[in-house]
Parts: C-alpha cells; structure tokens; sequence
C-alpha cells in the first residue's frame, strides 16, 4: 500500500494503478470513496472482497460528465434534470444500465447509480483514466463513515489493507452527508438515501427490504450521532403494524454497535440493550392504557440522562414525548406501506 | 423441600408454596381483568396492584398449603426477564421475607420456570419417578407471548439456546393476528376458537424461512405483514372468512414453529434426543400440543406438558419447582444482591 497526498502527481500515480487494475482511495466532496476500473471485472470482484459484502449489492460509478453517464446509462428526461440542476454535487442518479461496466457494478435488475463528485481530483482523475471507477464509500459495512484515512485504515483486517494499493490522502475532509440518492427508473423520481440534496422539502426515502430499513435507520442514526452523550436521542416511531418499526430499531441498534439481539417489546412494554459501550432504551407504546404511563416506566429520567430511546406507536404517547422537546433531540419517524409488498416509505423529521 | 415462590414478572401477581416437585398451593391473581378493553396495560397502575395485592397472594399461598413460615427452607422469587417495575414488587417482598424470617433466597429465570413447569404436579412420587427417568440432554421449549425459545437441555441448570425470537414472540403474533382480525388484545386464545371453525386451505401465507430452519431463528414479523395484507384484501370480513383466515394464520404459525423444531431433532449428530419439555401460555393451545406430539411421535420422543391450566400461563409454582432444582445445587443469593434483570436470557 503506497500514501500520497492529493496534489496533480498523485493524478498520475493513481490513473497508472487503476490501469493495471489496482484499488484506490481517494478523496471525494463528502467521503473517502474506494475506486476500481469499474469496466474490470477481476478489479470488481477485488473491491466486493475488501469491502466485504454479499455479492449482488451494486456500486455506484462516479463519470466525467454526462457525456460519459450516456455511454454507460440510459439518462432519461428526469435524470438528464437531475444531472443539469444539481451535478457535479453530492448526488447519485440511478437509472437503466447499458450493461458495458463489470458484472457486478450494475444491479440484478439492471440499474446503475451515477455520481459526479464535485472534487476537482476525482473529474481530473476520471477525465485521465477515460473510463467511469467504482464511487463507493471506503469503509466496510456498518463501519465508521470515512472522513479521514485513519477512520478507514484504524476498522480493516489486514486482510483488507492488502488490497489497497494506493491512498490518496487529502488530510480531513469536512463532515458531510453521503450523497443523496435518487432513482430516476420509476414513475416518479425516488429518493432512496436523503443527504443534502433534496427533491422536496421532506425527508423520505423508499426502502424496499427489511435490510433496507435497517440501512436506513443506520443513516439516520449516523445524521443524529453527533448528539450521544451531550443530548438525549428519541426515535419516535409511527407507523401500521408490520411495516417495520421494530426492523428499524434493530438498524438502529446495529449502528450504534450493540450486538444483543433486538426484539418486538409489545409483551414486555420495555427492552434495554447494552452492548458495545452503548446503551438503547426500546420502549413500545402499543400497549399502553394513556400517555402518562410512559413516565411511570421511568422515560423521563432517561431523557434527563441523556439516554437514547426508540419508542415504537409514538404517536400514542405523542404528548408526552413533545413535552421533552427542550431536553431532547426527537426525530419522528413515519414507515408507510408502499405499492409493492416489500416496499416501505419512510420519513422524518425534527416537528 | 419446602419453597415460597413468588412471580410478579407481568400482568400475575402469584405466589405458590412447592414441596420438591409437588405443588401444595398455587395462587394467581390476575390482572387482566383489571386493564381495560384491547390488553392495555397502565405500567404505573400495574405496580400499585402487584403492591396491593402480593401480601394477601403470599398469606394466602401459605394458609393453602397448610404450612407455616417457619416451615420454609427458602424463598425463591421472578428476577427476569419481565416489566421492571413489576419484577421489583415480587424481589422487594421476597428479600424482606428473607431477612425477616433467616431463610435462603433463590433467584429464578422466568423462562427456566416455564421450561420445567411440566415437572410439577399435586403427586410427588409419580413425579419424582418421571424426572429419574429423563434422559439428557433434552429439548425445550417455551411458547409465550414475551418468548418463543428453544434450547438444548444439557441438564437441569444449564442450557443452550438453539433458536429464538427474532422479531415478535408466537404468543404476541397470534394476539396481534386476532387484534387484525377484531377479535380483541390479547385474543390468542379466541383465535385458537375461531380458528377449529376454518378451513386452512383457504388462503396461502408464506411459511417463514421455510428452508432456513438452521438460521436459529423463530420470526413472525413478515407473517403478519402478510397476514395484515391478506386481512385487508378480503375485507369487509364475515364470519366465514374470519374463521378462515383464524385457521390459515394459526396454521402457518404452528407450521413454521414445527419445522424449526424438526430441523433441530433431525440435524444433531451429537445427541439423540428422547425427551420435550414444553412450557408457556401458547403451549395450552390444543392444536399445537396435537402437532408437537405428531412431531415427537414420529422421532421417538416422549414429550411432556404442564399438567394443569394453572401452570401454563405465567404463575408462582413453577418458579417453586425451578427453585427446587436450583437448592439442590445450593444455588442460593445474597439477600442484598438480588436485582431485577428485565432482560434477562435463560441461562443467566
């Protein structure tokens, strides 16, 4: 693995490694993204390995312009909208693949996620290279978000360092969202991961598996993060029965580290979980005769520690979870069904 | 042996005296009447009646058992897993006891009393005669509405979980399978009724994880999505199709509790199992007793139920009988460290 810093040399040195189907790091506008010649099959199945997923999860390519998208995908009306309003930015368009990238970059059904990074080493890279590279975060799975190297480096194997051949080191980025996600192949255009990009006013995303939510719920943890410790952090969840309020927490969970098992608290009213250094307080309200009876389970001492709580049927206990608006940061959370089965659309927000 | 046991883990408040296996009383006062209509619960009102009421179930446990205090060797009490506020009314009371009177304190898993439940029973003898004859390691398992678990019995004492809730325990699934069918909360055991009045054939669910059995896993959460979805589609309900779909959603939830059960009698090389403890209020549901002995019979096992519908539900003897086993390993605790464990897991 060879360190360089970002400067017009590290240009040269990173195109000649994704020539001969090297892996990179590299700088972007909001993470440190990992990059391979997405059109290099042996380079792909490099990247699935270091970053440790199940195959069948695509990657995102990050192009030179939209010259270059059209070569790869099929940039319908609304992508091209997309493309003229918000690019080069922190967006991901998803639309039709032409199946021209290495297997496994595309989706199984086709589609391919689209960047173009408003970084002048990641349009100057590309530009040289001539082909798209893969635009991926750095980090594995559920791993801390890559603002710096050491967040990379300080959370892989050595197994995984071994892949990397070259870092491109820019020193700390700011911290930012990842980038929004929007999939242009429906009827209408569809958010799929909110970041600072936004096609409306409110915060919503489509999710389409019980992994997806948890995904989600991992995101929006990560936006409230900053919070532990200084504020309590309140999920209040609404939404029908089966549409995932417990799949959420249990994302949830997994982001903030803890390893317990989390499960439905209808029956017990009360679930804590403690593992990883953190501690989740998952209260669901369902049950519940009236609101008063949250504070009888001791919720307002766990605000005052600054606790962070999920709290399934929020809006039974609406009242009483507003009166700590001065105490806490509270995000209310809302899954609807969606068109087909799997399908969940969930927003949020701070009112 | 004589034991004072007492549960306050939810909505019962019990107490029970035992005598080995045997149960001499067994008293359950509970509180679902006293919460209003759909199961809902007032934690805070919940406390004050498990307060109110634990002295009278304790005297009136003893007074039935025709012992006196003095004739205790231990008290044994519910420290999880369980609503915490509850679990602190029965742990105060049984520690004070303690104190008061010098006897030995015994904590107990709410999960392992359900487990051994079955031991119990008003004859001693035949009883004692049972439990020589099991063979271990055996399987159990406990079907309630916080749990559906399912462990290795390497003894009495020590356990191994092999699978276990994921997402919504049965009992709860079932309870909110008949809460969308408007049958009421918790309405588990309307179902059970409506249900013998169905036709399974009616309508297809998705079986969960049919064919992942091994994932060590009970889940339910995408039943009742289907299920929810399914409800929707045939509304407005009549009372045909409710029987119906009561039949078709308890099928396919027996089915998948069943399969997972196979899959851990069929694939263990390192142990053939002879014996089934089943225990919990799911496991006084007629038709899943029928499958799980269809199941065992198949296999050889012997499989064994409470014997009385006191004990399948949450109650105090089976706490006793837990605790029996638990003094002949002389594992007693400090009257000053006894803490609620709200989530506690059956081997802790």
């Amino acid at each position: 693995m060879q360190i360089v810093k970002c400067n017009k040399d590290s240009i040269e040195i990173a195109d000649g490694i994704l020539k001969s189907g090297g892996l990179i790091i590299y700088p972007t506008e909001t993470l440190y993204g990992v990059g391979v010649d997405a059109t290099n099959e042996e380079a792909v199945k490099k990247l699935t390995v270091y970053k440790n997923r199940p195959l069948g999860k695509p990657y995102s390519i990050a192009v030179r312009d939209i010259k270059m998208a059209e070569e790869y995908g099929n940039i319908n009306q609304t992508a091209k909208n997309l493309f003229l309003e918000f690019l080069p930015g922190p967006l991901t368009v998803i639309v039709r693949g032409k199946h021209k990238l290495a297997r496994g970059v595309e989706s199984e059904n086709g589609k391919v996620g689209i960047r173009l990074p408003d970084y002048e080493f990641v349009q100057k890279l590309v530009g040289k290279f001539g082909k798209p590279i893969t635009a991926t975060s750095a980090n594995a799975s559920y791993k801390k978000r890559p603002y710096q190297v050491s967040d990379i480096l300080d959370n892989l194997s050595q197994k995984q360092k071994d892949l990397i051949d070259l870092v491109v080191d820019a020193g700390k980025l700011p911290t930012r969202d990842p980038s929004t996600v929007i999939d242009t192949t429906l009827d209408e255009p569809m958010t799929l991961r909110q970041g600072e990009i936004k096609l409306s006013d409110k915060n919503e995303v489509l999710s389409r598996s019980e992994e997806n939510t948890q995904n989600i719920a991992k995101e929006i943890w990560q936006h409230f993060e900053s919070y532990l410790g200084k504020r309590s952090i309140v999920f209040a969840l609404q939404g029908e029965m089966g549409t995932g309020k417990t799949q959420f927490t249990k994302g949830l969970a997994r982001a903030m580290g803890i390893t317990e098992l989390v499960t439905s608290p209808t029956f017990a009213i009360e679930n804590e979980y403690e593992t990883g250094g953190n501690k989740l307080y998952h209260f669901d309200a369902w049950r519940l005769e009236n609101s008063e009876e949250l504070n009888a389970l001791g919720f307002q001492k766990l605000v005052l520690q600054k606790s962070v709580i999920s709290v399934e049927w929020a809006e039974k206990v609406a009242d009483v979870i507003r009166g700590f608006d001065d105490e806490a940061i509270i995000i209310w959370i809302k899954i609807k069904f969606g068109v087909s089965e799997s399908d969940r659309i969930i927003s949020w927000g701070n009112l | 042996m004589k034991i004072l046991a007492i549960d306050t883990s939810c909505d019962e408040t019990s107490a029970a005296l035992t005598d080995g296996t045997k149960i001499l009383s067994n008293i359950i006062w509970s509180q679902s009447s006293a919460h209003a209509k759909f199961g809902g619960v007032m934690p805070s009102l919940a406390q004050r009646m498990h307060e109110e009421r634990i002295d009278w179930v304790i005297d009136r446990a003893i007074k039935n058992s025709k012992c006196t205090v003095g004739d205790l060797d231990a008290i044994a009490v519910t420290t999880g897993p369980g609503l915490s506020i509850a679990l602190g009314v029965g742990i105060d009371r049984a520690k004070k006891l303690a104190i008061k009177h010098n006897k030995k304190l015994i904590a107990i898993n709410h999960l392992e009393g359900h487990m051994l439940s079955c031991l119990a029973g008003p004859n001693s003898e035949s009883l004692e005669l049972k439990i020589n004859n099991l063979q271990f390691p055996a399987l159990g398992l406990v079907v309630s509405g916080g749990n559906t678990l399912l462990v290795k019995i390497n003894k009495i004492g020590s356990y191994e979980i092999l699978a276990q809730t994921t997402d919504d325990a049965l009992g709860e699934a079932l309870d909110k399978g008949a809460r969308m069918l408007g049958l009421g909360y918790p309405g588990g055991a309307v179902l059970e009724k409506v249900a013998r009045g169905g036709d399974i054939k009616t309508y297809t669910l998705p079986v969960p994880i049919a064919g992942q059995e091994k994932r060590q896993m009970f889940t339910y959460s995408g039943l009742k999505t289907a299920f929810s979805r399914l409800v929707k589609s045939e509304e407005p309900l009549t009372k045909v199709k409710i029987q119906n779909l009561a039949a078709c959603f308890q099928d396919v939830a027996f089915t998948h509790l069943v399969r997972v059960l196979r899959y851990y009698i069929i694939h263990n090389s390192s142990f053939v199992i002879h014996n089934l403890l089943v225990g919990g209020g799911v496991s006084a549901n007629i038709e899943i007793r029928k499958r799980l002995r269809k199941l065992c019979s198949q296999y050889s096992i012997n499989v064994l139920f409470p014997k009385s519908k006191k004990l399948y539900g949450d109650n105090a003897a089976m706490i006793g009988i837990a605790a029996y086993f638990k003094a002949q390993r002389n594992e007693y605790i400090n009257p000053n460290l006894i803490d609620r464990k709200p989530g506690a897991k059956i081997f802790d």
